[in-house]
Formats: structure tokens, C-alpha cells, sequence
């Protein structure tokens, strides 16, 4: 009933404006627009289709680690070598979504085939469902990383099944230059570019390992799709995560564990089953582990290990594991 | 063994059906759509429709409250704890399946993810060995999601033979 009228008024206005001609001080107030989930499109396809190489750190609590990164784009697709720069010298080559980890102790190296993407990419999806989950605010003015100028865009978290986010992203090329999990008492974790080269000044010789492989072992990691479902888990996911991926992944001792990744497009969390095989008398329920951004939530169910962790508050992690069900029954 | 599990999976489903017919959780059609699984949908409906209605529900004689409480009285106390069996032959079955497979066993090299003395205040700590497995299970999930660092695993070729 009270649409009606206002919408006619509205005609009326529009029609004064339009009679009136242009109205600079109408223009100059209108609000930014709200960011919406493209501006995280770009910082993804950023990520992807730039050339760049820089050196980020990933820090957390008292850990801080520093990777290379070299990434760029030719007729053939994405390619990537990742550095380790502390602890165990590593080194990843990627080829789309075909990756070689260098293991120069073991003179090994591994080779997986599936699509992995790490810093700078932040998106494990087209971003489309984060505003139903996030607040999007973007910073009203800028900031300066590795040099350059970038815009932090808040991600609050609008219920309490995620951390929020603060991504700061170039002013020039949309990428991710620090990317922040922000708990209720400030940042968790973050990982932020100290120095980046975009564009033609990096080299594709810089695509080159560091060690000569030829003589080394190659080794392929089996990758097995389970799924979960059919075998009668219940896993009632948080509002907002969808399945990323669900495989069956060899542990150590050789032991096989199921493992399901969901996320919202930015938060992720695991979920791991196994057969029981602890000793006797072990409790079923053996809790909560937090450790910075990261928590753990391990119990079991009839003859199985359930393991649920990720970087989400840790009623999350407690909550989707204690509302774990296990009815084969059902499926049959 | 199987009769075990069989019960305590009927006790998940039944926990379940409850839980939806309360209204407490989302109802998931295809767990109901077993004969097992509609059998308690109608009973619990009825159990229910019982406690609501008077008229359903039958007038037990006192006979029948004395001869309850009487079976009570008489019920043995239980304090045996329910003891999972070993699953001895799971292993040995597995094994072959495990060496064939163990060519790409990983071990990983420890994260300092719990190392330290730092654990949150609320957080129950886990014994030490507890917690050096779940290092494994930290980088199983940085190694799928990329988030957090790249994983400094080390894969002993043939480890578990």
C-alpha cells in the first residue's frame, strides 16, 4: 500500500532532475557502492592470470615462515615454483594443476594431480556466496604493502561459524597483498607479501628448480574420491560450507583416512574418518585442541577416529563433530 | 561385533528421528526410507499422539505399576562398561593392501603447530603423543586448502612395509 505513492514520487523526482538538468551536489553524494563479490573475483583472477614473484610470510602466533613465489602465465597455461625459505629446503613446481614437490634431502620428488592454489589466491569458489555469510566493507583509505599502495576489504563474519577476513588488495592489479584472519580479539593469523614484481619483469628462468632431479625418485600420490554420504556419514555442515573435495589419503604407517574439505569460499575446515584402531580403553571423546587460528576436535564413533579441525572458532569444529551421525543403515 | 554395530548405528538413526520429530534438527527424507526407519517414524508418532491424548492412551490397572516396580527392584545394577573387541583380523587383513599402497606413505615432518606451551586456557591439553598426530592431520588440510603454510612433509618411500 505505502509502495505505490513512494514509487510515484520517485517517478516525479526523477523527472524534475531529468527537467532540471544535471545536479553535480546529488552526484557527489552519493554513497560508495557496496562491495560486492566481484571485487573478490578480481583479486582471484589476479592471482591467476598475473605475472609476478615476490617473497610473502605466513605468520602465526610464534611461527613465521617465508616463501618465494615466482608465478607466470604462458601459452601453456599457469606455472608456479614455490620456495620454502625456512626449515627443510622444499620447492613446488606447479603446471596448472599438476604440482612437483622437490624433496632434496629424500632426493624425491612427489608429483600430484589435482588443482591446488595457494596465496595469493584467496577464493576457493566464484566468491558468489560470502555476502550471505560476510559483511563486505571496504576501507575508506589506503594502505601500503611490499611497497605498494592496496585497500583493505573487511570480511566480518555475520554468525559465529567463521573468523573474519581483511585482505588488502593492489590498488593497480587488484592482487592480494596480506591476507588477515581476524578473531574477536584482533589478527589470528596472516600472510603478507614483503616483495612483489608484477608484470614483465619477471622471468620465466625464474621458473628453473634449484636442484637438477633427473637422477631422483619420482613418486605419484594416488588420489582416491570417496564419498562419504553413500557410506552413510552424516556430516551437517555450518550454514554456508559446501563440500570442497572428498578423498582417501594414505597417513602415516600406511594407514588409509577418509578426508572431506568444506568451505564458504573463504573459511575451510576438514573433516577426517578413520577405523579405529587405538588401544583399548582409550576415551571416546578426546576434545578440543586450539592453537592460535586453528582448532581440533577429535572423538569417537562406534569403530571409527572422527577428526574435525580447521581455521574456525572452535564451537564450530566441536559443534559439526558432535552432530556427526554414522547411519549405514539408512543408506541401504 | 556386527550385531554391535548394527545397534549402535539403530541407536544413531532412532536418536536421529527423534531429534526431527521434536523439531530439533532438519529432517533428512532418505535416512527415513527404509523399512527400519518408518517403522520408528510411526511409532514415535504414535508415542506422541499417546502422551497428547488421554483417550488413546490405556487406564493400566494397579496391578500393573506393582508388578514395574516390583521388575525394577529385582533388575541386576549395571556397571559393566561395554568393552570394544580388538579388531585383530581387520589388521591382518589390511595389511597386504597397506604395503602394496605404502610406496607413497607419508610421514610428515612435524609442523609447530602444537608444539610449545601455549595452548588456548579453555582448551582441555591433549596427552603429548595425541597431539604429535594431529600434525598429520594439520597438513592433510593446509595441503588441500592452501590456507596456513605449505607443508614440510617428508614421504619415506615404503614406509609401513
Amino acid at each position: 500500500m505505502t509502495v505505490a505513492p513512494l514509487k510515484g514520487m520517485a517517478c516525479l523526482a526523477l523527472a524534475t532532475v531529468a527537467l532540471m538538468g544535471p545536479m553535480p551536489m546529488a552526484i557527489a553524494a552519493q554513497p560508495q557502492p557496496e562491495p560486492g563479490p566481484e571485487i573478490l573475483q578480481k583479486m582471484q583472477d589476479a592471482a591467476r592470470n598475473l605475472d609476478y614473484a615476490g617473497v610473502y610470510t605466513y605468520q602465526q602466533g610464534n611461527i613465521v615462515l617465508s616463501t618465494r613465489v615466482v608465478h607466470i602465465v604462458d601459452g601453456t597455461g599457469e606455472r608456479e615454483r614455490i620456495s620454502l625459505l625456512d626449515g627443510r629446503p622444499r620447492e613446488y613446481i606447479r603446471h596448472n594443476e599438476t604440482t612437483q614437490c622437490l624433496l632434496p634431502d629424500d632426493r624425491v620428488v612427489l608429483v600430484e594431480r589435482r588443482e591446488s592454489e595457494r596465496f595469493p589466491a584467496v577464493l576457493f569458489d566464484d566468491g558468489e556466496r560470502l555476502p550471505a555469510h560476510y559483511d563486505l566493507q571496504l576501507a575508506d583509505t589506503p594502505d601500503r604493502v611490499a611497497g605498494r599502495e592496496c585497500r583493505d576489504l573487511t570480511l566480518v563474519p555475520r554468525d559465529a561459524q567463521r573468523f573474519g577476513f581483511r585482505i588488502c588488495a593492489d590498488r593497480d592489479t587488484g592482487l592480494p597483498l596480506r591476507a588477515q584472519t581476524l578473531g574477536p580479539d584482533g589478527v589470528l593469523a596472516q600472510i603478507v607479501f614483503n616483495t612483489l614484481e608484477v608484470g614483465k619483469g619477471v622471468a620465466s628462468e625464474a621458473l628453473a628448480p634449484t636442484w637438477n632431479t633427473s637422477e631422483w625418485k619420482v613418486v605419484e600420490i594416488p588420489i582416491k574420491e570417496v564419498d562419504l554420504a553413500a557410506e552413510g556419514w552424516r556430516i551437517p555442515l555450518p550454514p554456508g560450507y559446501e563440500p570442497l573435495t572428498q578423498v582417501a589419503r594414505q597417513m602415516k604407517g600406511g594407514r588409509e583416512v577418509k578426508h572431506l574439505v568444506a568451505s564458504d569460499g573463504l573459511s575451510t575446515l576438514s573433516v577426517f574418518i578413520e577405523a579405529y584402531s587405538g588401544p583399548e580403553g582409550q576415551p571416546h571423546d578426546l576434545g578440543l585442541v586450539r592453537k592460535g587460528v586453528l582448532s581440533v576436535y577429535r572423538k569417537r564413533i562406534g569403530d571409527h577416529w572422527l577428526t574435525v579441525l580447521g581455521e574456525v572458532p572452535a564451537d564450530t569444529v566441536r559443534d559439526l563433530a558432535h552432530r556427526t551421525e554414522y547411519v549405514p543403515l539408512a543408506v541401504r | 561385533m556386527q550385531a554391535t554395530n548394527e545397534q549402535e548405528q539403530q541407536a544413531s538413526l532412532e536418536a536421529s528421528i527423534s531429534a526431527w520429530i521434536d523439531a530439533e534438527a532438519d529432517i533428512r527424507p532418505e535416512d527415513l526410507d527404509s523399512p527400519y526407519g518408518r517403522q520408528v517414524w510411526d511409532t514415535y508418532h504414535l508415542i506422541g499422539d499417546v502422551l497428547r491424548s488421554e483417550e488413546l492412551a490405556i487406564k493400566p490397572s494397579d496391578f500393573l505399576y506393582a508388578r514395574i516396580s516390583r521388575a525394577i527392584d529385582e533388575e541386576p545394577p549395571i556397571v559393566a562398561p561395554r568393552v570394544q573387541p580388538i579388531r585383530r583380523y581387520a589388521r591382518a587383513g589390511l595389511s597386504g593392501v597397506a604395503a602394496a599402497a605404502a610406496v607413497a606413505a607419508v610421514a610428515w615432518v612435524a609442523m609447530p603447530y602444537f608444539a610449545g606451551s601455549d595452548p588456548a586456557p579453555e582448551a582441555p591439553v591433549m596427552a603429548s603423543s595425541e597431539a604429535e598426530n594431529l600434525y598429520d592431520y594439520v597438513a592433510a588440510h593446509h595441503d588441500i586448502t592452501g590456507v596456513g603454510p605449505l607443508r614440510q612433509a617428508s614421504f619415506r618411500v615404503g614406509e609401513g612395509r
